[in-house]
């Protein structure tokens, strides 16, 4: 036996399947667990397009988390959210769940729909977008080439409803908290982008750089990611935002834990919200480009992402690379 | 509306488990445990963290794909991993008095000793670098080069060389 072998032996143990199967079980119908139904096809190529879609649905998860957080402005008829630095917020997935969509409190409306698109090279990038596009000095090896897509800004209004809240609850049969008097009608303004994403595909393995496709979140994925883009604003043409985040917060899907993390953002006016989820990734604070941002590393020690906000953009770089890649990648930047 | 339909549109709970789910749990889970035992040392916290691990799965993955052995063993080393370190963060006696539960040995003194020594090693072992670590955890429960390589994503080629500079690292970690 090895010293290390001695090291690490532990008595073999008892393991009784059944009883655990009947465990998970109760787990699963107790939580209402869902499972997945098919394998998501992993693509050699994915469309510029296609990763710009799930950019957008990401922006959408961050613009709910930014309306959550929003409070502590004054009752004036225009209020702005304007976010200055980045959190972290753990979401779990029964938060995920749990909370109610958009549509359960009102009427989204895009105003300028999301319409990414790709473009030739980097100037275009620059010249589409109306912002400095910065590029690694540096690239892991392995890393092929990059192509671009810009996604224009965006622009959405949303009608808060108390009827459709009514309705979204009855159909749950959950009691929700009263919707204030005013905040019924009235509007938010949301705003985001532009951005611009470069797709760095893997120069070597065509089927991925880890060899266990599928297995991570990050799978599937071109070998790295750099996005750079104008962060969400948010303005509000009735309700005080303290209204706004006592409300939302009192819905019965949002957790306690999630309320009191969003409740305890320092600036909440200026700070701008990234959920992570956590049985699927981990987070911690990390410098990048001088400035405090956020390292996200998925579960399975796979893939990493850091992402942070400097001179009013929001930066990410995010791949299957090692964290120390990744950082390079970030403070490589120019 | 069919039941059928209802089903597929996820209006009716679905009763039980798939039946492909529960093979690869009667398959996987003795496994799986295994690899967090070696880690965390502690038979009740490496059923937890099993149970953890396959509801990630399920709720993510089907059944059926092909990687889904490596993922289990990769998350059950990262997860386990995890364990150790919020553990590190506890009271250094707290982790004793588990591994001396787990250790049941006739001798009181030497299952502290034994715990205790254990114990540091988990602690040694939560300081490596996440990698190294897990290579160790699944190289020490028994997965072949070809196996590790499949659920940490790494060459196979390169397995012996990783392992290696992880057992030095961790011998370094333990003497200090």
């Amino acid at each position: 036996m090895s010293d290390i072998e001695d090291m690490l032996s532990v008595p073999e143990p008892k393991v009784d399947t059944d009883r655990a199967l009947a465990r998970l079980r109760a787990r699963v119908e107790g939580e209402r667990i869902t499972p997945v139904t098919r394998v998501a096809a992993p693509r050699r190529r994915p469309a510029v397009s296609g990763w710009l879609k799930g950019l957008s649905a990401a922006a959408t998860v961050a613009l709910v988390a930014t309306v959550l957080t929003m409070s502590g402005l004054a009752e004036t008829i225009l209020t702005i959210f304007e976010p200055k630095q980045i959190v972290a917020v753990p979401i779990t997935n029964s938060d995920l769940n749990g909370a109610s969509s958009f549509d359960a409190y009102g009427t989204l409306t895009w105003t300028e729909q999301p319409k990414p698109y790709d473009v030739p090279d980097v100037r275009t990038a620059a010249r589409e977008s109306g912002m400095t596009v910065l590029i690694p000095g540096n690239l892991p090896a392995g890393v092929g080439a990059a192509r671009y897509g810009v996604m224009p800004k965006t622009t959405a209004t949303f009608t808060f409803s108390a009827e459709k809240a009514r309705q979204a609850a009855a159909a749950q049969k959950r009691t929700p908290p009263p919707m204030p008097a005013n905040m019924d009608g009235s509007k938010l303004f949301i705003t985001g982008g532009p951005a611009v994403v470069a797709f760095y595909d893997d120069g070597t393995t065509p089927t991925g750089a880890t060899g266990a496709s599928g297995a991570s979140p990050f799978s599937g994925m071109p070998r790295l990611i750099v996005a750079q883009g104008k962060p969400p604003v948010v303005q509000s043409d009735g309700v005080t935002v303290d209204q706004l985040q006592s409300y939302l917060l009192q819905q019965p899907g949002i957790s306690p834990q999630l309320a009191a993390q969003i409740r305890a953002i320092k600036d909440p006016s200026t700070t701008l919200p990234v959920p992570i989820p956590v049985d699927m990734a981990t987070s911690k604070k990390v410098t990048v480009q001088g400035v405090e941002g956020i390292f996200v590393g998925d579960s399975t020690g796979l893939g990493s992402a850091v992402i942070w906000q400097k001179d009013g953009i929001v930066y990410g770089v995010a791949g299957t690379l090692t964290e120390q890649q990744v950082l390079a990648v970030a403070n490589s930047l120019h | 509306m069919e039941a059928a339909e209802r089903l597929r549109l996820g209006s009716v709970p679905v009763p039980g488990l798939p039946p492909a789910f529960e093979d690869l749990f009667r398959r996987e889970y003795p496994r799986v445990v295994s690899i967090a035992h070696r880690v965390v040392a502690d038979a009740d916290e490496a059923e937890d963290v099993a149970q953890d691990v396959f509801v990630s799965f399920y709720r993510k993955h089907p059944a059926e794909a092909h990687y889904a052995a490596p993922w289990l063993y990769a998350a059950a080393a990262h997860t386990a991993l995890n364990v150790l370190r919020s553990r590190e963060r506890r009271a250094k006696r707290d982790a004793v008095e588990a591994l001396r539960r787990d250790a049941q040995a006739p001798d009181p003194a030497q299952a502290a000793e034994t715990a205790e020594t254990a114990s540091e090693v988990r602690m040694a072992l939560a300081r490596l670098p996440e990698r190294s670590a897990a290579l160790l955890a699944l190289r020490y429960s028994g997965l072949s080069y070809e196996e590790i390589a499949a659920a940490l994503g790494l060459r196979q080629s390169s397995i012996g060389t990783l392992l290696r500079r992880a057992e030095d690292a961790f011998r370094k970690e333990v003497t200090k």
